[in-house]
């Protein structure tokens, strides 16, 4: 057998390493509910903003809660210690990742999804309110 | 309906001139084939006129775009979008390429200038790298076409008009002749976001762009080089191009790189992002290619691995491309384009050239030659290829885990092929993640990089080889140690070893360069990419390992969590950051801009304090984004304490009359909110309304919207906000509860929804003393990573420089 080959076999078999290691590091959406089955594992959760609980940004506590509803419709508390994204409430989706307490879930990242980065429609749209 | 104060020539003519650039590249890709495949002279001319003509029409696009720009012309919904009027005018290369369609211009941009370079300098190889290049121009010029073919849209214009795009259409103040006069909402664009607006976004995109264009030229000379059964031919006229593009890209992505650490609060200069990666993959194949390159130059061997590294770095940026611009992102980058729904045109265009280009390198697979005899172990050659695969499965790792979202599209729950069943998530940590491999890759690559320099070609004779490479392993043993003992390096065995062979990398570049090759400009231009090479590794590695928040206090911020990376900063306070102690001396406002002065000292002794520097990280206030941080840097020559405000007291305004605590609700009938510890429930809306005899129509409208509001006793009030219209102007007469110091306002009715609009603000009782919150860190020896940086731009520029002069 030729040495490139021998090297062409350890670089496939690197290869595959590196599928089978991403896939373990994968981390797959999950629901509060499974989240809250196992407490401390972070995992990603996609839901949205449940505008009927109470949201608060705590300024000097650097601490930030809010309530989420995720796709089965599973109602969580969520703190996040870094000061409230912008336009939270226009969300339409949020990612969070991060572990499930007793009382809450600990976000230690959060992504949103907004409807549209300039809002341009209401702004234009405003007009015909008024006339 | 003919509109008032509309400029539709210049867009008349943008769109025009983008169609004939279609159109002229078109032409010539047939007429350079026609000319290739022996049908006559006069093809060749037309080929070259089309081309040129195609060159021409770029160039008026893009003019005519800067025009709109410049001219502030907001009927048109690109420049709405992306500027304003009181945008710097030097933002306005900036705002030229924020948008999808402005950025494809860019890249046509370069394609062009590098396109007519290759026409008269390619020789035999014009004609048919000329083919390939003129239809990746024809597919680019139909990414901004803009037209629709029944329903299908294809390419999304920059001169659209805003009345035009299919949100607006129809929108009754598109009926308005006067729109321009009559609406504030379009006599100012939008404006450039405001993240964009660093000198850095002026000159990386244009530099990362020409470093995807870059990537075209060797790509065209390979599949030239098949095309022809010229299987050799076309490497020495590719090798500078590769080498070319090797040094823009890199250029670029490390601008983009400092941009991040000048300008964002990633809080550093990589964070493995998707849009980040997607444009490191090509750039690490592309010097894989680059390499192989060179192999075949000396040595005639690696000729199929040669084709296939160039091929696939130019399929990566189209793979890239695709990633960025479709919105198959969404879920897992911050900064991706938006989505145009052009997707289903970009992957035709991907799988066009994919399934193009690999067809016929399979299809002359057999007929490429290789060299029969085995590379001795002993060889550069051999040692060379084995670090240009390692390089090819680096990349192969990033691209797929940056892939994700793509597998999911593809075999996910829902996707075509549905292998999983449940949607795969990027992975949680993904610094760790990458990191797993790309330190032990590194590790290989930097070790070949100091080792292969002591290696001749063909055969190395043992003894000297070691004698030649012994006194760099001794300097950079004690380099290593040197480091460590500063940085504590003993408890990471992996980093340990990193950092030796980095250090490894440079010191035997270094005694190459100046030793054995004397400085002589033909051991320059390697010598010093690689000593780059090196010191950016060394420098990531200590200063993302050894990176200290020193906003770290002692101070628990919350109770069961110590998230304490972030300090408190009451206003002329002293707070202590590491061996600093800071003190924030208040906040000046610069146009839109809030700038936090901190000073930091250093103590002396217990009661004495040595002022050092002050930084003065702001917030950008934007009506689009909100505020956005943007951190202010102290740079030391060993060490730089990088620093950024997350929150401050003067983001919760306080109105006039003394409130604050904004809250905007939008409720129906009966619906509940909680604002301060308090219920507030809608209990129902009194319409008073009076209409004008004559037309018909309401006069004045009065609506009295009845809220209660319950505290956690259960004890009721009622607030009675009023929203009054008479004559087509608003007035508020607001509710207010002096015992819990709120006050309400019926805002407004969303008409979509019938939701009432209620806004709400509390008394302000007592000063506060205003304060911030600051997230401090301090990244040792970043300067070795921009030092690398700037000596593997000039070293692989040497490079380029050498090869296009022999």
């Amino acid at each position: 057998m030729k040495r490139s080959h021998i090297v062409i076999i350890l670089i496939i078999a690197v290869a595959i390493g590196a599928i089978m290691a991403t896939i373990n590091d994968a981390s797959t959406y999950v629901g509060f509910a499974e989240a809250n089955a196992n407490p401390k594992t972070t995992y990603t959760v996609i839901g949205y903003l449940d505008t009927d609980a109470a949201m608060d940004y705590d300024a000097r506590a650097n601490r930030f809660e809010f309530g989420a509803v995720d796709k089965e419709g599973v109602r969580k508390k969520v703190i996040y210690h870094q000061p409230k994204p912008q336009d939270f409430e226009r969300s339409e989706e949020i990612t969070m990742k991060g572990y499930s307490t007793d009382s809450a879930f600990v976000a230690q990242e959060i992504l949103m999804k907004c409807p549209s980065k300039y809002n341009e429609t209401n702004e234009m749209e405003g007009y015909e309110t008024y006339n | 309906m003919e509109y008032i104060g509309e400029h539709l020539l210049p867009g008349q003519a943008g769109r025009f001139f983008v169609s004939l650039s279609m159109v002229s590249a078109l032409i010539s890709a047939v007429a350079y084939y026609l000319f290739y495949a022996g049908k006559g002279q006069a093809y060749h001319k037309l080929a070259r006129a089309g081309f040129l003509v195609h060159t021409a029409s770029v160039f008026a696009v893009v003019g005519c775009l800067f025009y709109l720009m410049s001219a502030h012309y907001f009927e048109y919904d690109y420049v709405w979008k992306h500027s304003s009027l009181d945008l710097p005018s030097e933002y306005i290369f900036s705002a030229f390429w924020e948008g999808q369609e402005g950025s494809f211009l860019l890249w046509m941009f370069w394609h062009v200038i590098l396109g007519t370079i290759l026409m008269y300098t390619a020789k035999k190889w014009e004609a048919p790298s000329m083919i390939v290049f003129a239809l990746v121009q024809a597919f680019l010029a139909s990414m901004i076409l803009g037209v629709y073919v029944g329903d299908l849209k294809i390419g999304s214009s920059p001169f659209i008009l805003l009345r035009d795009t299919p949100d607006n259409l129809g929108l009754p103040w598109t009926q308005v002749s006067d729109y321009l006069q009559k609406f504030p909402a379009f006599m100012d664009g939008s404006g450039l976001n405001p993240l964009l607006q660093n000198y850095w976004m002026t000159i990386h995109p244009p530099v990362l762009f020409l470093g995807f264009a870059s990537t075209l030229t060797p790509f065209a000379l390979a599949i030239a080089g098949l095309f022809t059964r010229d299987y050799g031919g076309w490497v020495k006229t590719a090798l500078p191009w590769a080498f070319f593009s090797v040094m823009i890209l890199g250029t670029g992505i490390l601008m983009g790189g400092a941009w991040a650490y000048e300008a964002l609060s990633f809080g550093g200069f990589w964070a493995w992002d998707p849009v980040e990666n997607s444009s490191l993959v090509p750039w690490i194949t592309m010097v894989a290619a680059a390499h192989l390159l060179l192999i075949y130059r000396n040595r005639k061997s690696s000729l199929h691995w040669a084709f296939f590294m160039v091929i696939v770095s130019f399929l990566l940026i189209l793979y890239s491309t695709f990633l960025t611009r479709s919105g198959v992102l969404g879920d897992s980058s911050v900064h991706a384009f938006v989505d145009l729904g052009l997707s289903g045109q970009l992957l035709i265009y991907l799988l066009f050239f994919v399934v193009l280009s690999l067809a016929i390198f399979i299809y002359h697979f057999r007929k490429i030659p290789s060299n029969k005899k085995e590379d001795e172990l002993s060889s550069k050659e051999f040692w060379m290829f084995i670090g240009s695969l390692v390089l090819f499965i680096s990349a192969f790792q990033i691209i797929f885990s940056t892939s994700i979202p793509v597998i999911n599209q593809l075999f996910g729950p829902e996707g075509l092929l549905p292998l999983f069943d449940k949607k795969m998530a990027p992975p949680l940590d993904p610094i760790e993640h990458y990191n797993s491999f790309q330190v032990p890759f590194a590790i290989v690559i930097t070790l070949l990089i100091g080792v292969a320099q002591w290696l001749n070609y063909k055969h190395t004779g043992g003894k000297i080889f070691f004698r030649r490479m012994m006194r760099s392993v001794l300097i950079s043993v004690l380099l290593t140690l040197l480091v460590s003992y500063f940085f504590d390096f003993w408890r990471q065995p992996l980093y340990l070893i990193l950092l030796f062979a980095s250090l490894f990398a440079v010191a035997s570049n270094l005694d190459y360069w100046l030793l054995l090759g004397k400085g002589k400009m033909n051991f320059t231009g390697s010598s010093v990419a690689h000593i780059g090479f090196g010191l950016i590794i060394a420098g990531a590695l200590i200063s993302n390992a050894k990176q200290k928040i020193i906003s770290n206090t002692d101070v628990f911020l919350s109770e069961d969590m110590p998230s304490s990376e972030h300090a408190l900063l009451e206003l002329g306070d002293s707070t202590r950051l590491g061996n600093y102690v800071a003190v924030w001396n208040g906040m000046r406002e610069e146009k839109d801009k809030q700038f936090y002065d901190v000073t930091y000292y250093s103590r002396v002794d217990s009661n004495q304090l040595q002022k050092e520097f002050q930084l003065s990280p702001f917030l950008q206030m934007s009506d689009n984004m909100g505020p956005t941080p943007n951190p202010s840097t102290e740079h030391f020559w060993n060490r730089d304490i990088y620093t950024h405000v997350t929150y401050s007291s003067y983001l919760n305004p306080t109105t006039d009359d003394g409130y604050r605590d904004e809250m905007e609700v939008e409720l129906a009938r009966g619906d509940t909110a909680i604002y301060q510890d308090h219920f507030i429930i809608v209990d129902s809306l009194r319409v008073n309304a009076s209409v004008n005899d004559t037309t018909k129509q309401y006069e004045t409208i009065r609506l009295t919207l009845k809220l209660r509001v319950l505290n956690v006793f259960g004890e009721e009030f009622i607030a009675e906000p009023v929203y009054n219209l008479a004559q087509n102007t608003v007035s508020y007469e607001d509710a207010y509860l002096d015992e819990q110091g709120f006050k309400f306002r019926l805002e407004d009715i969303n008409t979509e929804s019938s939701l009432y609009v209620l806004k709400a603000w509390t008394e302000v009782r007592e000063e506060e003393k205003p304060f911030i919150v600051l997230k401090a860190i301090v990244f040792p020896m970043i300067n070795l990573l921009w030092t690398g940086c700037i000596l593997m731009a000039i070293g692989t520029g040497i490079a380029v420089w050498q090869r296009v002069r022999s």
